[in-house]
Parts: structure tokens; C-alpha cells; sequence
């Protein structure tokens, strides 16, 4: 959920872009955008030498800590250590665009060449980067880049999760629970937030087109996640008898758990997308949790502090960087764990699964 | 007595005030001449302090009349009051503890320069002066009243009461939280403004007090206004009886 | 001021005026010990880092003003014994509206409407403070409530680009004689704030009633009026603090000054000014705000993680606070 909230700052850059998100079956860019897979990002042994040669220093400017930024960081931190670049400061903006436009000001003094960085509020940010901007300092973001700043000549790359493969891996994950057949509950997020009405529409589109025997029979869009709970309550009233469940990400599909668990329903299947670990205990222990998607945060970090280095030796990435995603199960939790996060499950679901 | 040539600065005549059907004071007439000391004496709820309420303006009297010095007044407010030179020094001494005294002394009345900035030079001053005058022995004019000792707060408010009566100052239960020599302190202050020209009125509960300070003593019980003595021919015995109805 | 001088009497012991070392209040001079502490530190431990630059400092002051501006209206609210909390919402909903108002009016509506808003919430703070009595904590606790939720509709959640020029410039990154507008603006509503503050009755009144509110009252001083002006100038400053946001910025969003609250609040306790009323400094404020503002910079130039920043912050603070309040307990 903190990292919902972040991105829903991007909601207001991106209300001309969602049209176009819909219309196709891939993940764009903030900025229409091709995806190029995060692997295109390779240094060979001689270029590393080059950069580390070059005695480098790096800022990360996060726009709030949260467990996904911190798997971001975790991964940043640990390809610029690989690459001799010394990581001079962390700031945390706390959501609040004025102050990440202070935290740049500041770690400008360190003299960074490179600033790593998720914009609180890409459409206004302009002005937040300015002076790095103007201190010819590599910029590399994640998720979403300022308005108006062009890439190759103002920043280096944007690395993000690949929203549209994350929708279609639930659907999959889905199927697979289901064997490929039964009635569907769709719980979406009824809001211009572009990460997540990307991710929903496309688990949408995924049934709709690959599993004929599936069909979407009840749908509820959740405009406050505050008040999931109600939406699933509803709509488990109207609709006793589904067999699996979509829902937006993992906190609001805790709240279904507990509407399920209070009717006495552990048949209908849930899936959800970002790792959560009450929801992954209960998929652990064969709860109503089937599988939950999870993106490689620890990845974005580690790409795009590799497209910002590669950048110091003239090595130019592609404008938007995708990374994968992964459908965790009951069977796959500990190495998705590792995958997505780069650290080991929580200890209570390493008991539950002995 | 006072010469009779002196124009009462306070007469109060047949005032009477209630409340719904509680009547707290009733037929209340006295007059208090210039450099006079008068004391109202009573036991608790007899009704001093309603009639400190209505002269300071407080209270309205349900009947009856104020005349400040031949001029009869309806005073609606504590400010009217104020205006027609009566000042309050209350119990509890309404002072503000973290601000220095020639502040306080001002308080509400602060004098300001031509471009409307405090004046501070003049405040100091006339401060320094008048705690001078009284003999209010406080270490200077920009002590903090949190900083001085009980009977040193209660020299500054009455010098502030002194700074801006021109006719009557009331001074309620002035030294109830004092030590001995305080209160003797307090006492002395008191005494000295008999020689300023301007009318005082004193609740105390203390009768040595009463008999040290003042001319008159007037005597109240249950609202009603029992007697008026002139403290120099009478004595406590009569005044005890007066207060609490037994012979 | 000289002191009277007078023989002992047995009925009183004469006090002596109080030695100069004792006169010198030490809590009112820690916030400038604590500033200087902080800096020196800062300067020797960065030295290589950059902290000592013109251009950090100057970032520095930079920062710190919409916040300073903010804590110079807490000052005046804490000192007459109320308090602000709906200051964060106020910038906010004054930046957006501003910045809606500029894109379809222009400058001098936007800053009459930014401006106007912040005062309309001022008085409504004012009035249920002051004529309704209700507590301060309790009503801003609610209007801040109540207009972060203002913040976020009047847009939509949707940031407002603001590229009049010549507001940015006035308000944001211009520059006067070389000196940055948010200097010059920070300078000014110290000077004023601090005139006002000490040198006025206006000042005075607010002390008094802050310090003991019926004094005040039967001195003649109306403290309903005290309390309507006071939340009304904090409700100003903060909408000129939005003011200064937006032209920064150039765009407002409901974010804005959302994280400054406890921010505002330390600065003006470290400042010297009692959180009860009666007490309090504009100047101690403006060196307790830019205090705030040289921790963040050198918590971050020392290359602290994010947490150990807030850790070792809230324990600064924690001491600062510590040390300023307690010498009033005595």
C-alpha cells in the first residue's frame, strides 16, 4: 500500500496517458514509452574498470520509505557497491514535493554524479531537479520521470515494474488455481492511479482473451482503500458463490480474507499482486490465497543504478526499463521472496511452511 | 470623621441586588470620602464580595444608586469603572507572572510613542517612581513577577491600583496569603495612600487588620447592611457580635 | 533603570538586583549556544563535504523560510496560550488556490486569493477559539483535518503548475540586489514580526494573555479580540508560507507543508517560546527554524540512512526541547 500511495502521485501526469494504456497489451512508459527489458543493461569486465576508475559518487532521493523502496535502495546500493561508486546520501521526502526539492538542493553539496531517484510528483518536478539538472548530474528515476525533461539529454533512464505483465501473470496465476475454468470476482481500484489501473485491466484483458471458460461475474471498484472491507462484504453478499477473486493489491484483499474467513468460505480462491506477509502466511498455511504477483523491486535498484553508471562511460540505456514480475505460490514463496525483496521471507512463514 | 468639607468620591445608596429570587445584597448605603479607609467586614457569604462586584462594575445593581463624586453612574463594565478612576485589587492579584513589573503596571493602559511603539522609557520610569513613593522594595522595574515574593506582588498590584485610581481603590482580602511580615509591609502601603486624597475600600477578615487601618467598618450579614461604626469608638467585641448576630 | 535605593527596614529584606550572570538567563540564550554547537559540529565533521559552502548555506536559509514565516504566526498563537495546529492544511489549500487563481486571473488575484484563503481559516480557527471557547488543540486539530481534505478536492489530488514568472520570481527564485526574494521575505517578516511581537500593544496584550488570561481580561484587554488576531495572523503567514511553497516549486499540491507541523512546532519551543502562553521570540524562532533546517542538511551531507537521520534528529530536538523548558518548571 505505501508504494500505491507514492505512485498515486503519478495519477495526475498520467490522466492523458491511461487511454493508451488500455488500449494495448503491453506496459508503456509514463511518456509513451517502449518497454525494453531491465537485462538489456549490460557492462562487460573492461567497462566496470572504467567506471570504477572514475571515482564516482551516487545519492539516492526517494520520495518516501516504504518496503519497495527499500528493496530499491537495497538494490541500488549493492550495484554501485559492485562498481566501485560510493553512495555519499539518503534522503526521504516524506511525500511532500517541496521537501524533495530541498533533499536534491542538499545532496548536491556531497557532489554527486549520479542522483537516483523517485519523483514524488512527476508532473511538477521540473522545478525539484533543476539543480542537478543544471549541475550536469546523471539522473536516473524510478517509475516516472519530470514533465518536460528529455531523455538522453536530461536524464538517463526510467526503470519500473512491467505493470501490464504484472495483471496478466494474476490472470494466469488465477487459471492455474482454478484449472481454467469458473466464475470471477474483480475487485479494481476505481481511481486515476496509473500503476494500478494498468496492472488491473490487464488481468482483465488476460481472462477475457486467453480463458474462454473464465468470465469476470462481478466486479467492484475500490475508490478508498479504507473501505474495502465494505466493497468485499458487498460484494460476497451478492455473489456467494464465486470461485476466485482479483483484487487490486494485498492490503484490500486482507480485508476480503476477513470477510471470507467471517462467512466460512475457504473455497473461493484470492489473488492479489505485491508480497504482504499476512497474505502470503495465509497462502502458506492453504488459506484462501492462491498466489500473489510481485514485482522485482530489488531489480529496479540494481538496473538503474546500472543504466546510471553505464551512462558516466557514454553507454546510453533505452528510455523505459521494465523489469520482471513473478506469481508467487504456496511452493514458491521462499525464492520469490528472495527474488522480488532480495532478503529472506519472514520468519513466520518460514515456520508455517515446516 | 473626615472634614465634611471633602465631597464624598463614592456614594452608594439604597443598593440592592438579586439574583432570580435570591436576594444578595439589600438597602446598602454608604459614602467614602477622599484619603478614607473604610472597612467592610463580614463572614463568608454575607456579601462583600458582591458589592466589590457592583462598585468595580461587575455587577449591575438591581436598584438603588452610584454617584461618583456628585455624578450618579450606571457602570455596565469593569472598564467604566475603570474610567471613573476605580481600580480593583483583587485576591488572586491579576497579575501576568512572566512579564516584568512595569508591564503589569501597565497592563492594557500601555503608553505608546508617535509611531505607535510601547514606551517603554516612560513606563520604567513611572514605575521606578511610584514603587519609590510606596516603598514597594521590589530589585527593579524589570523584575519578573514570577520572580518577587508574595507580599512583593501584592505591593505592585496595589501600586498599579495607585497609578490609576483618582478615586476609589477596593482592595479585596489584600494580604489572605501572606506571611507576618509581609502582611505588615502590605499594611504600611495601605496606609500610605490615605495621604494621596483618593478613597479606600478594604475587605479583610482580619479585625487587627480592620482596627489598624481603618476609619470606618462597615458591617455585613446575610445582605443586609448592619451597622456602620467609626473604627476610633467602637471595639472588636461590638464588631464580632456585629458580624455574627450573637451577643 | 536604576534602582530605587532605600534604607532596610526589619519589616522587609531589600533584594539585591540579581548579578549579571544570573540576569543572563541561560535558557534564553540556548537556542543560539545550541545553533552554534550544531554548526560547528557540522563544520568540522563535513568539512570535506560541502557544508560550509556558500551555496549549502544559502540552501539552507532557502528552505528553512516558508517554514520560519510559518513559526513567527506559531510564536504569536502559543504565546497568547492557544495553539495551531491547521497550519500545514492552511499552506497548502492557500498554494492551490493561489495557483488556480494565477492561471486564470493572474498574479495579483492568485496572491489575493492564496493570502485570502489562509485569513478565511484564521477566522474560522479564530472565532470557534475565541467566542465559541473551544480548546485550540481540539478545533485546528480538526480544521487541519478538515482542510488537508479541502487541499485534496479542490484540485482532485492534481498538482497546479504556477508559471506566472513574475510570482515565481517574487515569491520563489528571483532574486533582489543580488539578495534571493525568500531571504529578503524571510528578513522582512522577521523585522516586522519581531516589532510587532515586542514593541507593540499589540504584542503586549498577547503576552498578557497568554500569561494569565483574566489579568488580561480585567486590565481592560479584550482577549476573545487577542484570540481571533492571533489565529487570524497564523492562518496569514501560513498562506504566505504556501505562497512561498508555490513559487519555489512552481506548482502547488496538496502535500505541501503536510510534514511542516512538527517541524514549525520544535523550531519555535527551541526558539525559547513556551508552549503555555505568555513567553516566547520571534528571533529565537527565525535561529530554532534555520536550527531545523542546518540538522536535515548535515544529517543528509553525513550520508546517514534515512532512519538514522530521523533517529538522531528526534534525539537533537529531544535535548534542545529539553534543555529550553526546563528551567520554567522550577
Amino acid at each position: 500500500m505505501p508504494r500505491l500511495l507514492g505512485l498515486s502521485a503519478l495519477a495526475a501526469a498520467c490522466l492523458i496517458m491511461t487511454s493508451v494504456f488500455a488500449a494495448d497489451g503491453a506496459t508503456v512508459g509514463p511518456h509513451g514509452e517502449k518497454p525494453t527489458p531491465a537485462a538489456s543493461i549490460t557492462l562487460t569486465d573492461a567497462e566496470i574498470a572504467q567506471i570504477k576508475d572514475g571515482k564516482h559518487s551516487a545519492a539516492l532521493v526517494w520520495h518516501e520509505m516504504s518496503e519497495y523502496t527499500a528493496a530499491v535502495d537495497r538494490g541500488a546500493k549493492d550495484e554501485f557497491a559492485a562498481l566501485g561508486i560510493e553512495v555519499v546520501a539518503q534522503t526521504d521526502a516524506g511525500f511532500d514535493a517541496a521537501r524533495q526539492q530541498a533533499d536534491v538542493e542538499t545532496v548536491l553539496a556531497k557532489k554527486p554524479t549520479i542522483i537516483l531517484s523517485l519523483p514524488v510528483d512527476p508532473a511538477t518536478a521540473a522545478a525539484v531537479y533543476d539543480s542537478a539538472r543544471k549541475a550536469d548530474v546523471k539522473l536516473a528515476f524510478v517509475d516516472n520521470s519530470p514533465a518536460g525533461y528529455e531523455h538522453g539529454k536530461d536524464y538517463v533512464t526510467i526503470v519500473s515494474d512491467d505493470l501490464f505483465q504484472m495483471g496478466s501473470k494474476a490472470a494466469d496465476a488465477m487459471a492455474a488455481a482454478l484449472g481454467k475454468k469458473g466464475k470471477l470476482g474483480y475487485i479494481f481500484h476505481d481511481a486515476d492511479f496509473y500503476v494500478t489501473n494498468q496492472r488491473d485491466q490487464a488481468f482483465k484483458k488476460t481472462i477475457e482473451q486467453d480463458y474462454p471458460d473464465m468470465s469476470i461475474v462481478a466486479e467492484a471498484g475500490m475508490a478508498d482503500p479504507a473501505r474495502a472491507e465494505e466493497i468485499a462484504q458487498g460484494l460476497l453478499t451478492q455473489n456467494p458463490d464465486l470461485d476466485g477473486i482479483y483484487v487490486t493489491w494485498a492490503e484490500p484483499a486482507l480485508s476480503l480474507l476477513s470477510s471470507l474467513k467471517a462467512a466460512g468460505n475457504t473455497k473461493t480462491k484470492i489473488v492479489t499482486l505485491d508480497l504482504n506477509e499476512p497474505a502470503a502466511l495465509d497462502m502458506v498455511k492453504g488459506g484462501n490465497f492462491a498466489a500473489i504477483v510481485a514485482d522485482e523491486a530489488y531489480n529496479i535498484g540494481r538496473t538503474a543504478a546500472r543504466a546510471a553508471a553505464a551512462s558516466l562511460i557514454g553507454k546510453e540505456a533505452a528510455p523505459f526499463l521494465v523489469v520482471n514480475s513473478l506469481a508467487v505460490t504456496k511452493d514458491s514463496v521462499l525464492d520469490g521472496w528472495e527474488a522480488s525483496l532480495n532478503k529472506d521471507a519472514p520468519e513466520s512463514i518460514v515456520e508455517a511452511l515446516k | 470623621m473626615q472634614t465634611s468639607s471633602s465631597e464624598p468620591v463614592l456614594v452608594l445608596k439604597d443598593i440592592r441586588k438579586s439574583f432570580g429570587a435570591v436576594t444578595a445584597i439589600e438597602n446598602f448605603s454608604l459614602d467614602i470620602r477622599p484619603g478614607e479607609i473604610v472597612a467592610l467586614v463580614g463572614d463568608n457569604g454575607a456579601g462583600k464580595s458582591t458589592l466589590i462586584k457592583i462598585i468595580s462594575g461587575v455587577y449591575a445593581p438591581s436598584s438603588g444608586s452610584i454617584t461618583i463624586e456628585g455624578e450618579t453612574v450606571s457602570m455596565a463594565s469593569a472598564s467604566m469603572a475603570r474610567a471613573h478612576g476605580i481600580e480593583v485589587v483583587y485576591q488572586d492579584l491579576a497579575l501576568a507572572d512572566q512579564q516584568p513589573v512595569y508591564m503589569n503596571m501597565f497592563l492594557g493602559r500601555e503608553p505608546v510613542n508617535r509611531f505607535g511603539l510601547l514606551d517603554r522609557r516612560t513606563m520604567i520610569a513611572e514605575t521606578e517612581k511610584l514603587v519609590k513613593e510606596l516603598d514597594v522594595r521590589i530589585p527593579s522595574a524589570h523584575a519578573t513577577i514570577r520572580d518577587l515574593s508574595g507580599g512583593q506582588r501584592q505591593g505592585v498590584a496595589i501600586a498599579r491600583a495607585t497609578r490609576w485610581a483618582s478615586k476609589l481603590i477596593l482592595l479585596d482580602e489584600p494580604t489572605a496569603a501572606l506571611g507576618v511580615a509581609e502582611t505588615a509591609k502590605v499594611e504600611a502601603i495601605v496606609q500610605s495612600l490615605k495621604s494621596r486624597n483618593i478613597g479606600v475600600l478594604i475587605i479583610s477578615h482580619s479585625l487587627d487588620q480592620v482596627f489598624k487601618l481603618s476609619d470606618r467598618i462597615c458591617v455585613l450579614r446575610r445582605g443586609k447592611q448592619i451597622g456602620l461604626r467609626n473604627t476610633a469608638e467602637t471595639n472588636k467585641n461590638e464588631i464580632v457580635s456585629m458580624i455574627t448576630g450573637l451577643n | 533603570m536604576s534602582q530605587p535605593k532605600q534604607a532596610a527596614t526589619p519589616l522587609s529584606t531589600p533584594m539585591e538586583r540579581p548579578s549579571l550572570l544570573k540576569r543572563i538567563n541561560l535558557q534564553q540564550y540556548v537556542v543560539y549556544l545550541g545553533f552554534l554547537a550544531i554548526f560547528l559540529f557540522f563544520a568540522i565533521v563535513l568539512r570535506d563535504s560541502g557544508f560550509l559552502t556558500v551555496r549549502n548555506l544559502s540552501n539552507i536559509v532557502l528552505q528553512t523560510a516558508p517554514a520560519t514565516i510559518m513559526a513567527i504566526g506559531l510564536v504569536f498563537v502559543l504565546s497568547a496560550g492557544e495553539i495551531d495546529l491547521s497550519i500545514g492544511s492552511i499552506v497548502a489549500v492557500s498554494a492551490l488556490a493561489a495557483a488556480v487563481t494565477i492561471n486564470a486571473y493572474g498574479m495579483v488575484a492568485g496572491i489575493a486569493v492564496g493570502l485570502g484563503a489562509g485569513l478565511a481559516i484564521g477566522l474560522v480557527n479564530g472565532v470557534l477559539v475565541a467566542y465559541v471557547r473551544l480548546p485550540s488543540f481540539l478545533v485546528t486539530l480538526a480544521t487541519m483535518g478538515l482542510f488537508a481534505g479541502v487541499a485534496r478536492s479542490l484540485t482532485d489530488l492534481r498538482s497546479i503548475p504556477v508559471t506566472d514568472s513574475t510570482f515565481t520570481g517574487f515569491f520563489g527564485s528571483g532574486a533582489l540586489l543580488g539578495i534571493p526574494s525568500l531571504v529578503w521575505w524571510t528578513v522582512i517578516a522577521i523585522l516586522i514580526g519581531h516589532i510587532v511581537y515586542r514593541e507593540t500593544r499589540f504584542g503586549a496584550h498577547v503576552l498578557a494573555t497568554g500569561d494569565n488570561n483574566r489579568a488580561a481580561s480585567v486590565s481592560g484587554i479584550s482577549v476573545p479580540r487577542i484570540r481571533l488576531a492571533v489565529m487570524m495572523l497564523s492562518g496569514g503567514l501560513a498562506a504566505l508560507a504556501g505562497l512561498l511553497y508555490a513559487g519555489r516549486l512552481q506548482a502547488a499540491k496538496y502535500t505541501l507543508g503536510e510534514t511542516d507541523l512538527m517541524t514549525v512546532i520544535a523550531a519555535v519551543i527551541v526558539g525559547g517560546t513556551l508552549l503555555n502562553g505568555g513567553k516566547g521570540s520571534v528571533v529565537g524562532a527565525l535561529v530554532g527554524s534555520l536550527m531545523m533546517g542546518m540538522l536535515n542538511n548535515g544529517l543528509i551531507l553525513m550520508g546517514l540512512s534515512v532512519s538514522d537521520q530521523m533517529i538522531v534528529r528526534g534525539l537533537i530536538i529531544l535535548a534542545a526541547v529539553a534543555v529550553s523548558l526546563r528551567e520554567k518548571a522550577r
